[in-house]
């Protein structure tokens, strides 16, 4: 039976979904999505930009005073060591994961939906390690000899401790900070090769930094090969990367004793919590891009289906782990590890235990309904909900594990200070910042990707039966 | 920006050498615009390359084989994105990126490991969590990192620097007027001069090659003019840019080995209520600080005497039984402390004795045969005569222990028919 004739007996929810809305050809999508760089945004945006900004210079407030006065000033204290800082440094490291998983996982699985918000969640995924970078630097008390992490010959004479998990983290966040930006780079040049040509030559300066930036960018054939090649390289390695970066970060829990963290299951379910919670974010900030800059026809209600598709299975893969933390704790009938486990449904900590369950899992499964899949409301609802309770979940693995172990005469509430509230929130600015200066100056959709997949991009003889 | 501010070179606004009007090359008349290639062909011996544009792909794919079998030249194609098949009908080899990364990747698998392991196993061995300094096992999580650092590095700087050869601003192709509809939605197919030899380049039938395929425009890109590099103005600026980066240079190491050894960020982590090197404590009243004992106060392991003369003392009773670990540790202690000047034997007959002219006791002579072991108690203590005191370097059961084995060579000395072993 031949394609066509294969085609029309198959059923309607089986064919390929078209993935853009309407009529888009390649002059009409850098016509609509390079032109950004060059306009000048709305107000409402410079309203966004004050308020998101004036959130980091408030949150930055608090670092300089963390850092001028001594981590004395947040609420950590014996036996809780690690508290906000840790908690955020995992929870930014798993919001930057979902670019990755989009950028690499997808293209290699060829999951072709995945080219027109591929550019902005690698954004994202760049500027969430820039997020999660700044907490682990103040943790250490004195950033200025954080330099001390890195093995280099020095005259103290002394070197890191390489069986340490937290030199591995080291490693983990600054590989997988310079592959994703490389992966991003990348993906950047031909873009910024289109933007410079259709730059008129009266705006020197704007002329002149897409020139530099886009190398010279010419889209000769010989080049497409090796960069297509160099791509796809890439994105093999960032796959092996971006398992690898949360396994690592949960190995800084898992290698250690403190019952509620010495469990064998914390790589994958550390993992699959990072999609989870970064596929939400990516929800919540392609919602608001793609309604204020009119961008409905390219990221279509097909792509945020899927998305939400995936943070449904990425739920009941939760679920599946949050579960085998109670079996394992009823099955190895370890006193301390029952303990643990019944202090996140009962402790003092009790409804931040509630809570996880409730954001992660219960909340999640409205996404069954189609409606709740494609509707605006129920789709920031559920992301909001899931945003919340990945954070309260390593909350809930840092704080509850911590403030009650094997010493009872240790044990101790800890509360947290307006300045760990602080850092916190100054973080949420300086992400979103960095989204608003991104959406406004380079190309938020990867044009030259969302090109290659328009119908009849791809010629039909001579390829290799791509359509 | 609208479109309109940056027009597509469409045939309307082509350049000169493409036809006045946008037609199926089938249906060109070949004497009409073969005569307008011929003028803008004649001084035209710079031409670099002639770029014919597509509006589609299939259009592209279906002129390469035809232009190709006429071998005019280099053949290459400017395309918007990735066009498959494009490099296998222009007869590009394979990328050798993969083999490039595979060997890189190796290399930083190798490179993590071994400093891994000569940091952790032999100039810095420390035992942690029990584990052997040699033990691999966790070398593995950096191996990968530092495997796939070196990879992604090679993959995308080898891509752009090394295989691509940019940044590089100066092809020819960069100022032609059809790059920004090649760089938006147009595909260009390109015949270039081979080597050396620009002027091998036949403008005119490579024109009328590309003709024939359906080029909807054509342009004739020349060499771009080289810019002269070793001018006056820019040999004077390098040196100038030159001494000005070594003053700055210098004057900010001066600065920063002067002043930055001086200058930790942040010092009030130190500043604490805490006893310093010569300075007073405000701590005690008396702003010393360290204190004297409180009076009485004894330190641990040294009982006071209990004799203030050394009648009194001959009062006192070794308490240490007479057995051989007691008089092993005397003889051990007397040869260290007592023998170079009172002998081997107690005799008086040191090695010092003849050296200094000191005449130390005979401890064999009959008035120390007399003494109590709390006089020479006593003496050990307080020294006598030309004697030091011991007290320092003997503890008090160090000190009885040396009497018993005073008291032992004493009787060796002077041994009766009773002491022999029947």
């Amino acid at each position: 039976m031949s394609e066509a004739a294969l085609r029309a007996n198959l059923p309607q929810s089986l064919l390929p979904v078209p993935l853009t809305v309407g009529h888009v050809d390649p002059g009409s999508l850098d016509d609509q999505v390079l032109a950004f760089p060059a306009k000048r945004p709305p107000k409402v945006w410079y309203m966004a930009l004050a308020f998101t900004l004036s959130l980091f210079l408030m949150g930055a407030g608090f670092m300089v005073y963390t850092v001028y006065t001594g981590i004395g000033v947040w609420g950590n204290t014996s036996p809780v060591f690690w508290a906000f800082d840790i908690i955020n440094f995992v929870f930014w490291v798993g919001i930057g994961h979902a670019g990755t998983l989009i950028s690499a996982i997808l293209f290699m699985f060829r999951m072709r939906w995945r080219n027109a918000i591929a550019r902005f969640a690698e954004a994202m995924t760049i500027f969430a390690v820039i997020c999660a970078g700044i907490f682990p630097a103040l943790h250490t008390g004195r950033p200025w000899l954080d330099f001390f992490l890195f093995p280099y010959p020095n005259q103290r004479a002394i070197w890191p401790n390489f069986r340490s998990p937290l030199l591995w983290d080291v490693f983990a966040i600054s590989t997988y900070f310079s592959v994703s930006l490389m992966f991003w780079f990348l993906g950047l040049v031909p873009d910024l090769a289109s933007l410079r040509d259709r730059t008129d030559k009266k705006h020197k300066v704007r002329k002149a930094v897409y020139t530099v930036l886009s190398m010279g960018w010419r889209g000769a054939a010989s080049h497409w090969r090796h960069y297509e090649k160099a791509y796809l390289l890439l994105a093999g390695l960032a796959t092996g990367l971006v398992l690898s970066v949360h396994s690592v970060v949960s190995f800084d829990f898992a290698t250690s004793i403190v019952p509620g963290w010495h469990m064998t299951i914390f790589p994958p379910y550390f993992v699959a919590g990072a999609i989870f919670a970064g596929f939400a974010m990516v929800v919540i900030v392609l919602v608001v891009v793609r309604e204020t800059m009119q961008l409905r026809n390219l990221i279509t209600d097909y792509h945020l289906e899927v998305m939400n598709k995936v943070v449904l299975a990425m739920s009941c893969i939760m679920g599946y782990s949050y579960f085998m933390e109670g079996w394992t704790a009823w099955y190895s009938q370890n006193e301390y590890l029952t303990h643990a486990f019944k202090n996140i449904i009962g402790g003092t900590y009790g409804w931040a235990g509630w809570l996880t369950i409730g954001c992660n899992i219960a909340i999640p499964q409205l996404y069954w309904f189609k409606k709740c899949r494609t509707s605006y409301f129920w789709m920031i609802f559920v992301s909001i909900a899931v945003t919340v309770g990945m954070w309260f979940e390593r909350f809930v693995i840092i704080v509850i594990s911590l403030h009650q172990d094997y010493l009872p005469s240790a044990w101790r509430v800890y509360r947290p200070t307006l300045v760990d509230f602080g850092i916190l929130i100054g973080s949420f600015g300086l992400f979103f910042t960095l989204v608003l200066l991104f959406a406004r100056v380079l190309p938020v959709i990867a044009t030259t990707e969302v090109k290659a997949i328009l119908p009849g991009a791809q010629p039909k003889h001579g390829g290799h039966g791509h359509e | 920006m609208s479109n309109s501010e940056h027009p597509v070179p469409d045939p309307e606004t082509a350049p000169e050498t493409a036809p006045q009007t946008p037609v199926a090359p089938t249906n060109v008349p070949e004497d009409g615009h073969t005569e307008a290639v011929d003028k803008t062909d004649r001084g035209r011996d710079d031409a670099f390359l002639v770029l014919g544009l597509f509006e589609n792909t299939d259009a592209l794919m279906a002129a390469i084989p035809k232009v190709r079998s006429k071998a005019l030249g280099r053949l290459e194609a400017y395309t918007p994105y990735a066009v498959h098949g494009l490099e296998d009908a222009l007869g590009i080899r394979q990328s050798p990126l993969g083999a490039m990364v595979m060997v890189m990747g190796t290399l930083g698998a190798i490179t993590a490991f071994a400093c891994q392991y000569w940091i952790s196993a032999i100039d810095y061995p420390i035992v942690t969590g029990g584990k052997a300094p040699w033990s691999w096992e966790a070398f593995v999580p950096i191996m990968f990192e530092v495997t796939v650092l070196f990879a992604t590095f090679t993959a995308g700087l080898g891509m752009l620097l090394l295989l691509n050869k940019l940044p590089f601003f100066g092809h020819p192709v960069l100022s032609s007027r059809a790059m920004s509809a090649i760089t938006r939605d147009k595909f260009a197919l390109s015949v270039e001069a081979e080597g050396a030899s620009r002027a091998a380049l036949d403008t005119r039938a490579v024109t009328q090659a590309l003709k024939e395929v359906g080029a909807v425009s054509i342009e004739i890109v020349p060499q771009p003019e080289p810019a002269p590099v070793f001018t006056a103005e820019f040999v004077l600026r390098a040196i100038g840019g030159i001494v000005t980066a070594c003053v700055v240079a210098g004057a900010s190491m001066y600065g920063a080995v002067k002043w930055f050894p001086e200058l930790p960020p942040m010092t009030h982590m130190l500043e604490q209520r805490k006893l310093m090197p010569q300075k007073s404590s405000s701590f005690f009243r008396d702003g010393h600080g360290m204190q004297l004992p409180a009076p009485g106060t004894i330190a641990r392991g040294y009982l006071p005497l209990g004799a203030s003369s050394q009648d009194e003392a001959a009062e006192l009773v070794n308490p240490l039984p007479r057995d051989i670990a007691t008089l092993e540790l005397g003889k051990q202690k007397f040869t260290e402390r007592c023998a170079v000047c009172h002998g081997a034997l107690a005799d008086g007959n040191g090695s010092l004795t003849a050296a200094y002219g000191a005449k130390p006791a005979n401890l064999q002579s009959a008035q120390f045969q007399r003494y109590s072991d709390g006089q020479i108690y006593w003496v050990i203590v307080n020294g006598k005569n030309a004697m030091p005191s011991h007290a320092a370097d003997l503890s008090a059961d160090q000190r009885w222990a040396v009497v018993h084995y005073v008291r032992a060579l004493q009787r060796a000395q002077n041994a009766k028919d009773q002491d022999l072993n029947p």
